[in-house]
């Protein structure tokens, strides 16, 4: 999309993502695919400790973002709280956590470790429900060393690349119409402004491996525990 | 707004005469308070103890027979302050007077405060076909607002990558210089750290900025100095002091720049004293927010902490509604003899000289409750120190002031304005802070 005619803009590491009025609901919608394949339930309260100009964070409801008619809050009938992730906020999410019940919280790979560490500290001697954690990730960095997460979702922002781990199969999915997959690189089909993305480390497999996606790519990073 | 029949009056709330906006604001307040009743186990119970509810309320001065609430007991009460229509959107507050606590939003609450947030946009200038650079979304329940308001209002929005913090300050910068926006709201915290960012690395601020109109901040109350500074520093029309709470206060400044406006239909604000009558105006006291609105988060009676003062008189900008200025809370003063001293007004004292404009200013505290020394902590070499302590004296009445000169140590600007003593002079900060 051109720039001109985009009415909200995002400047996203490598990239930006451009949206004219009507263009957030097909991606709110496939976040809401992506946590429904994760094994996220209808009416679930998410939490995101992520930046706000991250897709985690501005698809999370309606509410949010001007032209976006249902969130991931109202798709899923739920709720939606944003944590951002900047370390002095990360401090504060034990005690927001104590406050309601969580179902699912998304946390950003690179604060994960610190907000484990801020969880033990805060709830050291206390029998708590641990909360399903998934953490986004990119692949071109580091994996959380501490955390061992319920599912990761791999997050490249200059794609608008979201590929959640299937709680059936347990390798990703590049949901077919959303993107194609050639030699490595994946190429965002529906938003023009999104950069292509050469996958690292990653090891490719053709459609028909899993009956919640048949006609999806899929991805698998040998030698990591989850996939 | 529609005109009002009931109220006989036409044209916008905030030119209705003040009866008019009195009796409007009544009956929204008895709405709340019987939603609240109806919804609220927390209030129904709090309200049933003090004998009060929506059929006391024969004026709004009849609100100060209930009960205020503070953010303690709301952490504590949990589920039975939650009630069914809140809303699907969570927000946390910043938790820096000790806990955070969540606060929800719903369409029907974000509806009611769209409005003023366009209001405080066209008072700071803001016009179809512009583009704002805005704070994230997530980050404040106002902010959330401000996105609709934009859009509303015909314009495109713009949002950088990262958070409110130092270490995001390029980022914001890239987004500035690729994006070219008119308008931009952000904290003034913030805003001086691009400042010193771009002091410290030969960054062409003014060039990054030429393309900006106006600037809304939040976060840090202006001094009148320090509103120039940032002008004179951005080279940009001018800068607008936005504020307001998660639990709904909602104030917006005119081009006057007297104090921001009360955004009176959404929120009453009370002033009152440590022993909760209201204050007149002029005069400082502890600020207390009713939300006006009977959906999302119920607010009614809210000790916020914050100490603030109504301006008196009317306001030449024509806006009937009330101004305030919020100096500051507990976590931002300290107590020196039998006053408490805000970092604003220590700003106040160090900013009148031009010399020191711009400068980080913190008050130390001793680990004392109340010390009978006003410390003060400023960055940079000393200048002019005997002029600036008699200032600190005759205007804020203390007997002894100490100030330190912290030299090249660089304190990030941030929302805390007060440090303990072994913070700000430990070798060891001192080292992380070069």
């Amino acid at each position: 999309m051109r720039t001109e005619k985009a009415r909200l803009i995002f400047d996203v590491p490598d990239g930006r993502l451009c949206f004219a009025d009507g263009d957030l609901d097909t991606w709110a919608e496939h976040l809401t695919w992506c946590y429904r394949l994760m094994g996220v339930e209808e009416g679930a309260t998410i939490a995101v400790q992520d930046f706000g100009s991250s897709p985690l964070s501005f698809l999370g409801s309606a509410l949010l973002m001007p032209g976006l008619e249902r969130g991931v809050a109202e798709r899923l009938g739920g709720r939606f709280v944003g944590l951002d992730a900047s370390p002095e906020r990360v401090t504060l999410t034990p005690a927001v956590l104590d406050q309601l019940t969580v179902d699912v919280l998304v946390v950003r790979s690179s604060v994960a470790d610190l907000l484990h560490e801020m969880s033990q500290r805060a709830h050291r001697g206390v029998a708590r429900t641990p909360t399903r954690t998934i953490v986004a990730f990119r692949d071109d960095q580091p994996a959380p060393a501490r955390v061992a997460p319920w599912r990761y979702l791999l997050q490249i922002e200059s794609a608008l690349l979201l590929a959640p781990e299937c709680s059936s199969c347990r390798r990703f999915h590049l949901r077919a119409g959303f993107y194609a997959l050639r030699e490595g690189v994946v190429r965002n089909s529906r938003l023009r402004s999104a950069r292509p993305y050469r996958l690292q480390g990653a090891e490719e497999l053709e459609p028909g491996r899993c009956s919640a996606g048949p006609d999806d790519w899929y991805i698998r990073y040998p030698g990591w525990a989850a996939a | 707004m529609q005109p009002c029949a009931a109220y006989q009056s036409s044209g916008p709330i905030e030119s209705w005469p003040d009866n008019s906006l009195r009796a409007w604001q009544l009956e929204r307040l008895r709405e709340v308070v019987a939603h609240a009743r109806a919804h609220v186990p927390l209030y129904r119970r709090l309200w049933a103890q003090a004998g009060v509810d929506e059929a006391a309320l024969g004026s709004m001065q009849d609100l100060e027979r209930f009960p205020i609430v503070k953010k303690e007991y709301l952490v504590k009460a949990g589920e039975s302050w939650m009630n069914p229509g809140q809303g699907p959107v969570g927000f946390s507050t910043r938790g820096t007077s000790g806990e955070p606590l969540l606060v929800w939003l719903s369409p029907a609450e974000q509806e009611a405060y769209i409005q003023p947030t366009m209001r405080g946009f066209r008072w700071a200038g803001f016009k179809p076909g512009m583009t704002a650079l805005l704070m994230s979304p997530v980050w404040h329940r106002l902010a959330a607002c401000e996105v609709h308001a934009i859009h509303r209002m015909g314009g495109r929005a713009v949002f950088f990558w990262g958070s409110m913090g130092g270490d995001h300050t390029d980022s914001f910068l890239e987004t500035l210089r690729r994006n070219r926006p008119d308008f931009v709201t952000t904290t003034a915290p913030f805003l001086l750290s691009l400042i010193r960012r771009a002091g410290e690395h030969l960054l062409p601020l003014q060039k990054m900025f030429r393309s900006v109109n106006s600037v809304s901040v939040v976060g840090l109350p202006l001094t009148p100095w320090l509103r120039e500074f940032l002008r004179d520093r951005l080279e940009v029309g001018d800068i607008f002091e936005r504020g307001g709470t998660q639990e709904g206060a909602a104030l917006d400044e005119c081009a006057i720049h007297g104090a921001a406006h009360v955004h009176e239909d959404v929120c009453y604000l009370e002033v009152i004293n440590g022993e909760g009558k209201p204050v007149a105006a002029g005069t400082r006291g502890q600020l207390v927010v009713t939300k006006l609105t009977a959906a999302g988060s119920v607010f009614v009676r809210y000790g916020t902490g914050d100490f603030a003062a109504f301006q008196p008189g009317a306001c030449d900008c024509g806006c009937g509604f009330r101004r305030l200025k919020i100096y500051g809370r507990p976590e931002s003063s300290v107590a020196v003899g039998d006053r408490t001293i805000a970092a604003y007004d220590a700003r106040l004292c160090v900013e009148e000289d031009p010399a020191l404009v711009g400068r980080n200013v913190l008050l130390v505290r001793d680990g004392k409750r109340r010390s009978e020394i006003l410390t003060v902590a400023i960055e940079g070499a000393a200048a002019n120190e005997q002029q600036l302590l008699r200032r600190f004296q005759d205007r804020l009445a203390v007997g002894r002031v100490e100030l330190i000169w912290l030299g090249s140590l660089r304190i990030n600007w941030g929302f805390r304005q007060v440090f303990d003593r072994g913070e700000i002079l430990s070798p060891q900060v001192r080292e992380v802070a070069r």
